[in-house]
């Protein structure tokens, strides 16, 4: 099951009744729920980085979208990395840096996966793990809460 | 006025500050630890942000972690609730220094009244009579002995860092003195950070009466009546009620007027509550201030018609009181019975999952709480689950409608405090006003 498909299902969930879902296949299962409450405001990356040095980060136009959180499929050999607070994830040291990692990437412990910022501080997130970039969950400049699933990482021996 | 709060805290008071900016038209943010995640709280707010796991020292203490979320969700303001950060100066400097508006005082007045010995010198200052005691905080216990003596016992020794029944032990004769002063010192360095104690006279049987304040930007400050709160156990208020039945509108008037001068003089802004000690012969004398909207804030509202988190709010975002000190009149009688979710007999909390929930109803009926049906009940956390209030003409009234209510709340998977509740209204002397802090004391040994 792609990210194609699950797309398609989520669609498809879209018109009816139904709060959740679950589809097992060839050994992956996918729980798809429906959430009727705004979670938060994706923001808009148009904003500027700030700086390391606290600088005041202007107010970003947040669009209220419903946010459909879908827990991916996670195979038995995948983890999925959180976040351990409350910010901002940003997938670059700067808005002119290349992202930390992409898709496929390998990875090693330690290795620095994103930021997070929050309360004008940048939070280097590293991997708990070494193994391969299997999916990159959020979006840069997305809010992201507590225990929100960042990355799924199939962890392999470095 | 603002276009989001978000509210810093769980269960009914935050539920209660939903309601209070969803009637305001102002959008709210709640934010949980993982173990709320399913709380009412959550479920009824615009917006949730999950700040942290279980604990609260990582998630309702966790500032960073609800600065944060304020910042994400762009909220404009914050309010505390009761407990957790509410009285933490800190986080009202921090929230300021963020741009964030803090619904409550300047974080100079909450240090100043947080402080037990500062906050008696402030109402000795403004004129108001205290419990007999220390010249503030006193460190030697041979100076402490002579304090005690002059004082005559029994005296009692409190934490200056602590409140609300924490950080105080009773001397009830010299003989006891040394060791209690040493252990107090001890547990208030173990339990505030500071081992900084006063001394005070203990007043056998008082009963504790408070004012409810709230002042507005401009300094107009006006006082709401009072609230009695003597049936507590161990310091744990159980039963409150406004008005108080030993209180006419003289006494009111002055007890009224100097809370509002202790106010006056540390420029209090925001609600809050000042706690007085009251003996048999009707003299009060301050005892502190909290500088929060507190948990039995409802019974003040049923008897003056007064939403007192609206006009927090309001008066946060700058506006001034809706009211003015002669429109305040008390009407009726209200009791308030706090439902915890407790084993009965060693009153130890008893988490669980709430398999049946169906709160009473009716005139002059008002439940607070954040529990249903299904609800699991975190062990993390406080045992209140609900709050219930009445209102009616009289207080003989009010006892009876809250015997009713009381019969009709059914809550089942958990044990909870309502037998002890119903038992204490039934109790002749609780209805006949005879009422004080002790009171606690002689009805379990008359129940057992």
């Amino acid at each position: 099951m792609n990210l194609k498909e699950i797309k398609e299902l989520i669609e498809m969930l879209k018109g009816t009744d139904i709060s959740e879902l679950e589809v097992e296949r060839a050994g992956m299962k996918v729980r798809l729920r429906k959430g009727s409450d705004v979670t938060f405001h994706p923001t808009i990356p148009r904003v500027e980085y700030p700086h390391a040095s606290m600088v005041a980060s202007t107010k970003v136009e947040a669009q209220a979208t419903i946010q459909e959180k879908v827990v991916e499929p996670v195979k038995t050999n995948e983890i999925t990395v959180s976040s351990p607070i409350v910010g901002t994830f940003y997938r670059a040291p700067a808005p002119d840096k290349p992202p930390y990692v992409q898709d496929g990437d390998m990875v090693k412990k330690g290795q620095v996966l994103c930021i997070i910022e929050a309360m004008k501080l940048m939070n280097e997130i590293e991997s708990e793990t070494s193994g391969k970039i299997i999916q990159i969950l959020i979006e840069n400049g997305q809010p992201v809460e507590y225990g929100q699933p960042l990355f799924v990482i199939e962890p392999s021996q470095l | 006025m603002f276009k989001k709060i978000l509210i810093a805290n769980r269960g009914e008071i935050a539920l209660r500050i939903i309601r209070a900016c969803k009637d305001m038209g102002i959008e709210t943010v709640a934010v949980h630890s993982t173990a709320d995640a399913n709380s009412l709280h959550v479920r009824f707010a615009d917006e949730s942000v999950c700040i942290g796991p279980p604990k609260s020292n990582d998630s309702y203490l966790n500032v960073p972690a609800i600065i944060s979320a304020a910042e994400i969700t762009n909220a404009e303001a914050i309010h505390p609730g009761y407990g957790f950060l509410a009285e933490n100066a800190s986080f009202a400097e921090i929230c300021s220094s963020t741009g964030l508006r803090f619904i409550g005082p300047s974080p100079e007045s909450i240090r100043l009244m947080g402080d037990k010995a500062k906050a008696r010198e402030t109402a000795k200052k403004a004129g108001v009579p205290v419990v007999p005691g220390s010249d503030g905080v006193v460190t030697e216990e041979s100076s402490a002995l002579e304090i005690a003596r002059d004082l005559g016992f029994p005296v009692i020794v409190k934490a200056a860092a602590g409140g609300g029944g924490k950080g105080m032990r009773v001397v009830m004769e010299e003989s006891e003195f040394g060791n209690a002063f040493v252990m107090a010192q001890t547990e208030a360095l173990a339990a505030f950070g500071n081992a900084d104690v006063y001394i005070e006279k203990y007043i056998l049987q008082p009963r504790h009466i408070e004012i409810q304040i709230i002042a507005d930007e401009k300094g107009n400050t006006v006082y709401l009546g009072e609230r009695e709160c003597s049936i507590q156990r161990r310091h744990q208020k159980l039963i409150e009620e406004a008005p108080s039945i030993i209180v006419d509108d003289q006494l009111r008037a002055q007890m009224g007027e100097m809370a509002i001068s202790v106010a006056k003089i540390v420029k209090y802004r925001n609600a809050g509550t000042v706690e007085f000690l009251m003996d048999e012969n009707r003299k009060y004398y301050f005892m502190e201030m909290n500088t929060r909207i507190q948990v039995e804030h409802p019974v003040t509202e049923m008897v003056t018609g007064i939403d007192l988190v609206r006009e927090q709010i309001r008066v946060a975002a700058g506006m001034p009181l809706s009211f003015t000190q002669e429109q305040i009149k008390i009407k009726g009688h209200s009791i308030e019975c706090r439902i915890n979710a407790e084993c009965p007999d060693k009153f130890t909390p008893c988490p669980g999952t709430v398999t049946a929930f169906n709160p009473p109803g009716g005139p002059g009926v008002r439940v607070e709480t954040a529990a249903y049906t299904q609800y699991v009940i975190p062990q993390y956390y406080d045992s209140m689950i609900a709050k219930l209030i009445v209102h009616a003409d009289t207080r003989s009234d009010a006892i009876i409608r809250m015997r009713r209510a009381l019969d009709e709340f059914i809550i089942e998977g958990v044990k909870t405090t309502i037998p002890m509740h119903k038992k204490i209204l039934d109790e002749q002397d609780f209805q006949q006003g005879n009422i004080s802090t002790k009171f606690m004391e002689r009805y379990n040994s008359t129940v057992k």
